[in-house]
């Protein structure tokens, strides 16, 4: 039963045809078993409880959370050694707001280190494996949250994204991950990486679901400035499947194989599969439409996120210290326990990221390169905005193909601009709605698309994305392993 | 001569409170050098110098600020759980004046 939708298990709870205990040990047992083939949790939480009964669809479900948002009482380490041994003394309003709701935690999952990565490699308790084929990744940064919810240990999991650490991971594992307009959902309590691109959002296994526990999260929190007051969206209302009428764009320089020097084969394979779905948008009754976006510009969309994002990271974790929080160095002094501590505790990765966030923000240099990205990321919001007047939304493939090879490479800035691996990014630029849905298979792994409009306009998103995915045949699927 | 070097990466690593190993400086400058070309790209962007740089994800974003009345906030006993060393109601750090 804990590999359905939500709306069907609420329906047997509902029916007494199963309770929520039964549920809450289905979905550990299941979280063990796939601990051991994949590595995507942090912490299992074998004495979960069931919650209060409520209205709520998610009431006596089982979820899993992303080891960077805080929970009372639980471990919550951001996948780094730096916190390997922290328990907060509050929980994070999105996670709470399910709580109250019902829901049942059941797990924390493992992410790259603070969520600055996108292999899913980088978590301090080792790399999650890619439930359809354990020598590919999940991507990252919400890796295990993709694998679990992909293996069915339960419907929904949170992540966050800042880059596209839900959509990415979702579109390699064959599920559903939506991000909301950005301040839709209160960041309180989430780690923090780069607070002007940071969301919350969720992986599920349909866009049904994905409406449900966003309808659920969501609202104004006082402890967070950025978070809106949505009480007049209704996210599982607006999904009605209707979208005759319908526009939607994609963008040439990143859709045409011809612009491509030596294409591989999966990248063939996923752009015409991209094109097939183009063509299910059409049946639906959706008008779909070619644009050009300056390549220039799409090629520093990669740069612009690494300046931006690095600068904001190295504020927002200057406060690991080892002296309020964290494992405590033996130094002799002060200083030297911090460094200690900031050595010995982050990873190769974040380390590099900081010193680039620290350069790009030294006044000599803020110019040239933190303001300059500053202002490329709004000449890239404005151009979006223009697009999103005359149509609903833009629809991309997800990344070069399916799932990568885990080949031990460092996840190092490639000399090669690559927008299509890093559009998804535009979404976090703007804060703008954006949800992939699985579309297909290339070498036997699932591929996704994704479909991103304008601000608050997360009802019609939805509904676009739940109507394709209506139209094809992997809502609900269940990752099998592949040769 | 090169335009960042491996002395400076490891003056930036000092600042942040952190060490780097030689395979990490090095990393750290080839990643230098592929956003130092990248931005070469973004400079030649027309118009960009017209544009405000962006700081809010959103443009109607709006705070209203909450009456100026003392809340209560966390305990002092809550504050000290994850400290790795404490002394009554304090963190406890090695001497830091002689």
């Amino acid at each position: 039963m804990i590999n359905k939708s939500i709306t069907e298990i609420h329906d047997a709870l509902a029916s007494n045809k199963i309770t929520s205990e039964e549920l809450i040990k289905e979905s550990l047992e299941k979280s063990h078993e796939i601990q051991e083939k994949y590595n995507a949790f942090v912490t299992i939480i074998d004495d979960a409880k069931k919650g209060n009964n409520t209205e709520s669809l998610v009431s006596g479900i089982p979820f899993g959370v992303k080891d960077n948002f805080s929970t009372k009482g639980i471990l919550s380490t951001g996948s780094s050694h730096t916190l390997k041994n922290y328990v907060p003394i509050f929980t994070a309003t999105a996670v709470q707001k399910l709580l109250d709701s019902g829901a049942v935690m059941v797990n924390k999952t493992v992410l790259d280190e603070f969520g600055l990565g996108g292999t899913g490699t980088t978590g301090h308790t080792g790399i999650v494996l890619n439930p359809w084929d354990k020598t590919r990744m999940c991507a990252g940064s919400s890796a295990g949250s993709a694998c679990a919810v992909a293996s069915g240990v339960y419907p929904y999991a949170l992540g966050s994204d800042t880059g596209d650490s839900i959509r990415k991971p979702a579109a390699y594992c064959g599920i559903v991950g939506y991000k909301p307009t950005y301040g839709m959902i209160s960041r309180f309590g989430m780690f923090p990486f780069a607070s002007s691109l940071d969301h919350v959002g969720v992986l599920t296994r349909s866009v049904e679901d994905a409406a449900i526990v966003v309808d659920a999260m969501k609202g104004k929190d006082p402890n967070d400035m950025t978070s809106w007051d949505s009480n007049h969206i209704h996210l599982k209302d607006a999904i009605t499947g209707n979208v005759k009428g319908k526009k939607l764009f994609y963008i040439k320089e990143l859709c045409d194989i011809n612009n491509y020097t030596n294409p591989n084969e999966e990248l063939i394979k996923h752009l015409q599969n991209f094109q097939d779905t183009l063509k299910i948008c059409q049946n639906l009754g959706i008008e779909v439409a070619e644009e050009s976006i300056n390549q220039n510009i799409l090629n520093a969309i990669n740069s612009v996120y690494t300046v931006i994002s690095c600068a904001e990271a190295t504020s927002n974790l200057s406060n690991l210290t080892g002296i309020i929080y964290g494992p405590r160095s033996n130094a002799k002094n002060i200083n030297e326990m911090m460094i200690d501590y900031r050595t010995k505790g982050f990873s190769p990765l974040i380390k590099r990221r900081l010193v680039i966030g620290s350069y790009v923000l030294q006044q000599e240099n803020q110019e040239r390169y933190f303001k300059n990205a500053q202002k490329l990321r709004r000449l890239i919001v404005n151009i979006m905005k223009e697009f999103f007047t005359k149509y609903d939304g833009l629809i991309l493939p997800v990344g070069c193909g399916p799932a990568k090879k885990l080949d031990g490479k460092t996840e190092q800035l490639s000399k090669e601009a690559n927008a299509l691996e890093e559009h998804l990014q535009i979404g976090n630029f703007g804060g703008f709605p954006s949800i992939t849905i699985p579309n297909g298979f290339v070498s036997n792994l699932p591929v996704g698309v994704n479909i991103t409009g304008a601000c608050y306009d997360d009802e019609n998103i939805l509904n676009i994305a739940y109507a394709l995915e209506s139209a094809m045949e992997y809502k609900g699927q269940i990752a099998k392993e592949v040769e | 001569m090169n335009k960042f070097t491996s002395e400076m990466v490891d003056n930036y690593a000092n600042k942040l409170l952190f060490n780097l190993t030689e395979d990490e400086n090095k990393l750290v400058l080839d990643e230098f050098e592929v956003i130092d070309k990248t931005i070469d790209l973004i400079n030649e962007i027309e118009g960009l110098n017209e544009l405000e740089p962006m700081t809010h994800t959103l443009d109607d974003f709006e705070v209203d600020l909450r009456e100026d009345i003392p809340e209560e906030s966390i305990k002092v006993e809550d504050a000290l759980k994850n400290a790795g060393a404490t002394e009554g109601r304090e963190i406890e750090v090695p001497k830091v004046v002689d």
